[in-house]
């Protein structure tokens, strides 16, 4: 076991685990929405930026999910510096989401509202102005419906896709600003097996993959 | 909507098939198989995707999300002149964009689109090299430097000339 | 070791007799830039109108191409050396086809060179002025690009009988670890941008477990407005090979690939060409002159992802995925490429240490400063009279670079700023002018050797303008993976637009200050990392000019168009002439009833032809911003301006 402090507790992790785990399994929360348990430190995607953690001897905030626990270390998880960061990136995200919560099927159980609820902000996204997607709806999966002004890019459901299929449907597509998931592939027989599967589906943190109520003739 | 495959595109489809089938396989072919469709075909419509993805046992979804990464590939077919406006630092600070948007407007196309007969499209691109010529732009595999706003209708209009002229000398022979 | 050296001995004296007999020939030899850039400026024409005029005429003479000597203002630049004519080599620029044929009547078949078309000889002598005198050619020092436009790049020979592939031998006859000890005695640092040691990076990648190690030259050079990879690599394609086995060496790679852009389709071909040469001749494959080093180099185009400059980015598009990055530890020196040990190193980098290996590290800490050793390749570019390639000794100052051998900006206008290290730079005002270039003196001042583009600007740029320009260009390049990144760049990008627009607010300044910093914090990679210099740099030393747009709608460098205006000075114009009228592509300028002109302000888009088309001698179109202050001069209903 490792022993290390955080937010001046000392607490103890196993060998070769991220600091993001260990300060989870110690019940410190630090947001995050990319990081899957199973992520060790060198594969956790460090995407969404939300865990952005101090810790003495770095130069600059780091992704807590992408750091190895070391004997000794001290992570601070609410410095204003890395408070400040999250906000921001909070904001940026929501800048890029159409606030509707009242229809959307994620609602209570989002991890957006429950990151904004955490670091006391609303969901607002002053100063910066709503850049909205279109379409809002993508209907090319055999039978998700994709939000792409619901979606944060976490990519948890690419990658539980991949992890359960040997032909995944899921993918990233286009680039930067313009990135998607979609399937782009509206292959029939697939869609049994997606019915059967859902692993993205529960597994999207903001309800931007939806089942779709009538499925394509 | 996606134009649909002219007679020629078939044909080189249906070169481009033994090729591919030919190609070693593996991950780390993705890309190289994708230019290999790209040269042949000047654009990746759906069916050469599927060629790739059926070749290298992934999903077309799969083959689909890398190629939309990067800025070689593109999913509408090129026009027979395509207009490669420079978009370097150079050009840039010379009126680069000015220039695009005057091919713009005497093609009637945005950047990335092509005209209806395929005989011109228009694209920016990452310095080509030739600072010192700046502003630049290519029609077809012509560079032509020192570029200004009032250049572009005579390159459009040569282009057209010359093409009436190869059709009349077709027609006569 | 005898072994190595006799091996290369062999070759070497083959190459070399070869070359004696090319260079004793008392033919006449013309030598042809041709890179790209050459072939932009019409070098092809010009060999062609040369090979034409020759067998016209039946003089036999030696028609040799060679890369690129870097001088891109004077292309298509042409050596012509006649010894029988009794004067030296002689340079001359500006080679159109008409030019070659009258130098091959009149200097070839009459021996008179033409002095009003001359540059200077290239080398000392009594009868012409050396082009050593310029401070273009003496104040530059080459080690990268010393043998670019002196060898024709596809033939392996010519490099060998230069002493190309020499220190390979010797590298190959010492320890790997003495080659590192050399690199790191030089102090050479990758060229690549961010100044790294080499040497250390090696010397990780050498303890790190793991067979079939790789190593990597990074030719993705996707900063607009730097093509100096680009041109090394059709110049002198064996000097990068030679430091890539050197590198393999001293590693313990046996896996080698070229990642270069795709958009570079000459490069790829020399280089395809110049790899299996080495092959042919036994600097790759197995066995490596004898030394029992087997190492080989494949190639990879890269399909334009500018990411992709990124270790980690580039490794994924090569594996066959989305160039995204990933965090770093682990570095692709510990896990890379397949997941092995992967060195990746820039092309000047690679093309640096054969000139180490062979000359030393002392020869090579004689020239830069201390902690920036060795030289820095820039392609200097924008308004400046002599653009071009330059290959300084560290530690010139921006100062002598721009002014003394770049002969300073055209047009009687005045120098503004100077943009350093493409996106991820910085742009910098007059008064860091003496700022030395070398790593660590530009990253103090806000800017970053970067790639080594070099944008220089005339008073007429704007510095808002120029934000935006690199802004759009990172926000489209970002991979999308982190938020910070993605979104982050999106707004700053928007506001920059707003700004150029027009529409600038209170407090736009502050948020693009706030913003920059949370992006430059935030995000995952090097380029999100880097993303906000320009912005950040321009807001330091040129905050007045976005004041300016904000607050008085007005653009000092009268670029952004919305916030300026084209008119015609009716005391200037002169009636006879309609150049201006002739040029308007949207047909926006009009004849009045006195046959003077004026301007639609409605129609015309502010491409500034009426301005360049109107004789000098008149000198009537004026440009004004803020818009409002052009006057207003009516178009006459009763007829239209083309019949």
């Amino acid at each position: 076991m490792i022993t290390l402090t955080a937010d001046n507790r000392t607490i103890q992790a196993r060998e070769g685990s991220s600091v993001l785990s260990a300060c989870l399994s110690a019940g410190i929360y630090i947001p995050h929405l990319c990081w899957l348990e199973a992520d060790a430190p060198a594969d956790a995607p460090a995407a969404c930026r939300l865990c952005l953690v101090e810790i003495e001897g770095f130069r600059e905030p780091v992704a807590a999910c992408v750091v190895t626990v070391e004997n000794g270390m001290t992570v601070h998880t609410g410095t204003e510096t890395v408070r400040r960061l999250q906000k921001t990136a909070l904001k940026l995200l929501l800048s890029v989401h159409r606030v509707d919560c009242k229809h959307c099927p994620a609602n209570k159980a989002c991890a957006l509202q429950n990151i904004a609820k955490f670091l006391g902000t609303g969901l607002g996204c002053k100063p910066f102005e709503r850049v909205l997607k279109e379409p809002d709806v993508d209907s090319r999966h055999p039978v998700l419906d994709y939000y792409p002004n619901r979606c944060v890019l976490c990519g948890i459901c690419v990658r539980v896709c991949r992890q359960r299929h040997q032909r995944p449907l899921l993918s990233f597509a286009r680039r930067g600003f313009e990135t998607v998931v979609g399937c782009f592939d509206a292959d029939p027989v697939a869609a049994a097996d997606c019915m059967s599967c859902r692993a993205c589906l529960e597994s999207c943190p903001t309800g931007a993959l939806v089942q779709r109520t009538v499925v394509k003739g | 909507m996606p134009l649909p495959l002219t007679a020629e595109d078939r044909l080189h489809l249906k070169t481009l098939q033994p090729q591919i089938a030919a190609s070693p396989k593996g991950r780390g072919q993705l890309i190289p198989l994708l230019q290999m469709a790209q040269k042949a075909l000047g654009y990746l419509p759906d069916e050469a995707l599927s060629l790739v993805a059926d070749h290298l046992a992934v999903t077309r979804s799969e083959v689909y999300g890398v190629a939309s990464f990067y800025n070689q590939f593109r999913f509408n077919p090129p026009g027979k002149n395509p207009v490669k406006v420079c978009m370097g630092t150079a050009c840039h600070v010379r009126g680069g964009e000015i220039i695009l948007e005057n091919f713009e407007r005497k093609l009637e196309i945005r950047e990335g689109e092509t005209t209806e007969d395929r005989e011109f499209s228009i694209e920016r691109v990452a310095c080509v090299g030739c600072c010192a010529l700046a502003p630049v732009a290519l029609v077809g595999e012509t560079l032509h430097g020192h570029m200004a706003p009032s250049k572009v209708e005579g390159l459009v209009l040569r282009v057209r000339l010359e093409k009436e002229k190869a059709e009349r000398e077709a027609a006569h022979s | 070791m005898a072994r190595i050296q006799a091996a290369y001995r062999i070759l070497a004296d083959e190459a070399r007799t070869r070359r004696e007999q090319f260079d004793q020939s008392s033919l006449p030899k013309i030598h042809i830039g041709m890179a790209t850039c050459g072939i932009a400026s019409g070098a092809l024409e010009t060999k062609a109108a040369f090979e034409t005029a020759l067998a016209d005429r039946g003089i036999d003479a030696h028609v040799h191409t060679v890369g690129c000597v870097g001088h891109c203002y004077a292309e298509p630049v042409v050596v012509i050396d006649y010894p029988d004519s009794g004067f030296p080599p002689i340079l001359y620029p500006e080679v159109t086809p008409g030019k070659a044929k009258m130098l091959v009547k009149l200097f070839l078949e009459e021996g008179d060179p033409r002095f009003e078309h001359i540059m200077g000889a290239t080398v000392e002598n009594e009868m012409i002025p050396s082009v050593m005198e310029f401070a273009r050619f003496s104040r530059e020092k080459r080690v990268v690009m010393d043998r670019c436009g002196r060898i024709d790049p596809e033939q392996i020979h010519e490099y060998i009988a230069d002493g190309g592939y020499g220190a390979l031998a010797k590298a190959l006859c010492g320890t790997p670890e003495a080659v590192i000890a050399e690199i790191e005695a030089a102090g050479l640092r990758g060229r690549g941008g961010a100044g790294f040691p080499t040497a250390r990076k090696w010397r990780t990648a050498r303890a790190a477990k793991g067979s079939d190690k790789w190593v990597v030259c990074n030719a993705d050079e996707g900063d607009p407005g730097a093509y100096m990879d680009r041109t090394l690599l059709e110049s002198n394609p064996h000097q990068v090979i030679e430091g890539m086995i050197i590198a393999a060496m001293a590693v313990g790679a046996s896996r080698g690939l070229f990642y270069v852009r795709a958009e570079y389709p000459l490069a790829v071909r020399i280089l395809t060409a110049a790899v299996e040469q080495a092959r042919e001749m036994g600097f790759l494959g197995a066995d490596i002159l004898g030394s029992g080093l087997d190492f080989d180099i494949d190639l990879f185009q890269g399909s334009g992802a500018f990411v992709c400059g990124e270790e980690t980015a580039l490794i994924r598009s090569v594996e066959g995925y989305r160039g995204m990055p990933r965090h770093r530890p682990p570095y692709p020196v510990e896990r890379g490429l397949d997941g092995r040990p992967t060195v990746i190193n820039n092309v000047k980098t690679l093309a640096t240490v054969p000139p180490i290996v062979d000359k030393g590290a002392d020869w090579f800490r004689g020239i830069g400063t201390a902690d920036s050793p060795g030289t820095a390749v820039f392609s200097v570019v924008g308004n400046v009279t002599h653009p071009g390639l330059v290959e300084i000794p560290m530690g010139v100052t921006l100062r002598e670079l721009i002014f003394d051998i770049c002969g300073g900006i055209p047009n009687k206008k005045k120098f503004k700023a100077v943009q350093i290290g493409g996106p991820s730079g910085g742009c910098l005002s007059a008064e860091f002018l003496d700022t030395p270039v070398d790593f660590d003196a530009l990253t103090r001042v806000g800017a970053m050797m970067g790639s080594g583009g070099m944008v220089v600007m005339d008073e007429d740029c704007c510095m808002v303008d120029v934000s935006r320009f690199f802004l759009d260009f990172t926000q489209k390049e970002s991979c999308g993976k982190c938020t910070f990144c993605r979104i982050g760049t999106r707004h700053l990008l928007d506001i920059l637009r707003r700004l150029t627009r027009g529409e600038g607010r209170e407090g736009d300044l502050e948020q693009l200050e706030t913003l920059s910093r949370a992006v430059k914090q935030g995000s995952l990679c090097g380029l999100g990392k880097t993303a906000p210099n320009p912005v950040l740099t321009s807001l330091a030393y040129f905050r007045d000019e976005y004041e300016a747009h904000i607050k008085e709608g007005r653009c000092p460098g009268r670029t952004c168009r919305t916030l300026t205006a084209f008119y015609i000075d009716l005391d200037k114009c002169a009636r006879g002439c309609d150049a201006c009228v002739g040029c308007c592509p949207v047909e926006a300028v009009f004849t009045t009833s006195n046959r003077k002109k004026g301007i639609d302000q409605q129609l015309c888009v502010k491409c500034g032809e009426c301005m360049v088309a109107c004789p000098p001698d008149y000198d009537a179109v004026v440009k004004i911003s803020p818009a409002a202050l052009a006057p207003v001069i009516e178009r006459p209903a009763e007829k239209k301006t083309e019949n």
